[in-house]
């Protein structure tokens, strides 16, 4: 019972010993924790890759590497490239990797990440060159920027090949125009937005004329409208009035003769007026004698 | 004898073991409740027994001798094998969390950069100057932690690439007026997809433009498109109230002219009718004593007519004397 008791107790107290040591790095118990891959060596050669969790090892003898599981994020330098179309453009992007194979990954890279990045770096620049060099600045920014992207992608993976490294995405971040064609681009944007002005101003003036050259017709047209009908309104007066004269003087056109002339003397005769009368006129009847008038008659 | 003795001993041996059970159990007890305890206030050495605390909010990715065992969502105090059988790790799966991009705070070091993120290019071959903020959040602890290497920076990359491919597609009157909410849709959408894509445990909730604006060097120009937008729209309001003021005014010229025929007319027969009256009258009278009438009228006129005349009366024959008066001057009248 005791001797049970000792048994359990001392497994019990030599696992927690290796395994604390393991934790600390030393004996045979290996343990990888979530986020990194170890791989055991054995004079150098490759006796595990281990996953996260327990792993065994002869302590002493075999060595033990750390690197990454996660996935890797990777800024590479920003170019200057030339497009297909001649155009000038800086781009920049980033990779995500990660180490798939850690085997081949340390036989390709002996001196670890680092060299791996440098390599990368280079790698994706090249190949951002490349693929871009295919195409237009307009595809490039706009079109087919997720397929160039996918290209870039393929071409790097495809130089990775066999190196350990799983290349999961290239991206173009930031796509930059040289200074000088920028200030062309701001040249041209600045000659649209003019132009739209000027459109604009154009347009508006265009319908404020339109607007006041109806208004004016309508004016023009009501006033001799108006003017017309004035015309044909004063007509009917006149003619009514005519019509009126013509009815009451028509009774007696001689004597209307005789009144309307007298009338018209004494508007037409007034000062300043010589009047050179014979004496024989019918206002001098009496002139000469009293019986004179008598004559004529 | 020796059952009786035996007996007792084998009780006594029972007895004692499960004394001793109860004795460790209780210790046990003992040592959990006080490391608890200890936990609760903080005390550093809680730890060691495996005790921890999550505040709300934290979420805790417990792993077993390295590998993920689970992850432990609930608040409060928590317990796991004591390292290093088990470790944990505590993430702040409910804070809300920021990135800006392009956004010029005034610092003068930090212009330059700024310039360099915020210059974009849209799909009409311009250029915009768009700063924008994102808001994100862990939706995966497990993820967050053992998923990528560098989040921040990736996120941030990541949300540019994805911002600059959706501008890429719009033109710049769309990317500074009616189409931002969908630049915004269409970042955040397309920004999912990469963070999934990477397995990072992040969940995008927001991306949102800030300052967008043409670039400086054009910034006048656009403006002035805006200007003449409005002169357009004041040339156009002038003239409507041009019109509105000729027409009411030509109307009222229709009116009085309608009107002054109208007077015209009326007065024309009105006075047609008065004279013809008058006629009427003078008629009958005239017709009741004509010589007399017509002589009276005629002389009446001579009377008030010759006063204010000059008259010279001449024989008749002596028509030659005709030439020598001054008629110039007579006819003018005195000055």
């Amino acid at each position: 019972m005791r001797r049970l008791w000792f048994i359990v107790l001392g497994f019990l107290l030599v696992a927690t010993g290796l395994v604390v040591a393991g934790s600390r790095g030393f004996g045979p118990v290996v343990i990888t924790q979530e986020g990194t891959q170890q791989i055991i060596l054995r004079f150098g050669d490759v006796i595990k890759e281990t996953e996260p969790g327990l792993s065994w090892r002869i302590p002493l003898v075999d060595e033990v590497k750390t690197y990454e599981r996660r996935l890797l994020y990777l800024n590479t330098e920003a170019d200057v490239i030339q497009t297909k179309d001649q155009e000038r453009i800086v781009v920049d992007n980033y990779a995500m990797w990660k180490i798939d194979d850690l085997t081949a990954f340390i036989s390709s890279f002996p001196r670890g990440m680092q060299q791996a990045e440098k390599q990368m770096d280079r790698v994706v620049r090249a190949g951002v060159r490349e693929i871009v060099a295919r195409h237009t600045l307009t595809e490039v920014l706009t079109d087919k920027r997720s397929e160039i992207m996918e290209a870039i992608r393929a071409r790097v993976a495809d130089s990775f090949a066999g190196t350990g490294i799983a290349i999961h995405d290239v991206r173009i971040n930031r796509t930059e125009l040289p200074a000088a064609i920028e200030k062309n681009v701001h040249a041209r944007m600045k000659t649209d937005r003019d132009r739209l002005a000027r459109k604009y101003r154009a347009e508006g003036e265009e319908q404020a004329r339109k607007i006041r050259a109806a208004a004016d017709r309508e004016a023009t047209v009501l006033v001799a409208n108006a003017r017309g009908e004035a015309q044909i309104t004063r007509g009917e007066g006149d003619a009514e009035s005519t019509r009126i004269y013509a009815a009451a003087y028509g009774k007696a056109p001689e004597f209307y003769a005789f009144v309307r002339s007298l009338e018209a003397y004494r508007k037409t005769i007034g000062e300043g007026t010589t009047l050179i009368l014979s004496p024989d006129s019918e206002f001098f009847e009496f002139l000469g004698g009293s019986q004179a008038g008598a004559d004529p008659r | 004898m020796a059952r009786d003795e035996e007996d007792p001993s084998i009780d006594a041996k029972v007895d004692r073991s499960v004394r001793r059970l109860l004795t460790t159990l209780g210790l046990v007890l003992v040592v959990i409740a006080a490391s608890a305890g200890w936990a609760y206030t903080g005390f550093p050495g809680a730890d060691l027994l495996g005790f921890y605390q999550l505040k709300p909010g934290q979420s805790a990715v417990i792993l077993r001798l390295g590998a993920y065992s689970r992850t432990e969502p609930q608040s409060g105090l928590r317990w796991h094998l004591p390292a290093p059988f088990e470790t944990h790790d505590i993430v702040n799966v409910s804070e809300i969390m920021r990135l800006e991009f392009g956004i010029r705070s005034g610092d003068a070091a930090a212009e330059e950069a700024t310039i360099h993120e915020s210059t974009m290019q849209t799909g009409d071959n311009s250029i915009v100057d768009l700063g924008f903020v994102m808001q994100y959040r862990i939706s995966d602890a497990f993820e967050s932690r053992y998923g990528v290497a560098e989040i921040v920076p990736t996120l941030r990359d990541a949300a540019q690439a994805a911002v600059r491919e959706v501008v890429g597609t719009m033109t710049v009157d769309g990317v500074l007026t009616e189409r931002r909410g969908e630049v915004e849709i269409e970042s955040e959408r397309l920004l999912q997809d990469i963070v999934d894509s990477y397995a990072m445990g992040i969940e995008v909730m927001q991306v949102e433009l800030q300052q967008v604006q043409p670039p400086e060097e054009v910034r006048a120009a656009f403006d002035d498109v805006v200007a003449a937008d409005q002169d357009a729209n004041l040339a156009i309001n002038q003239a409507r109230g041009y019109e509105n003021e000729v027409l009411p005014r030509s109307r009222a010229e229709a009116i009085e002219l309608t009107e002054a025929a109208r007077a015209y007319r009326d007065a024309k027969i009105a006075e047609a009718r008065g004279e013809a009256e008058r006629f009427n009258a003078l008629l009958a009278a005239y017709r009741a004593a004509p010589e007399v009438t017509r002589k009276r009228l005629y002389l009446e006129t001579m009377e008030s007519v010759l006063p204010n005349v000059e008259k010279i009366i001449v024989e008749p024959g002596a028509a030659s004397v005709l030439p020598h008066l001054s008629l110039g001057s007579a006819s003018r009248g005195g000055p």
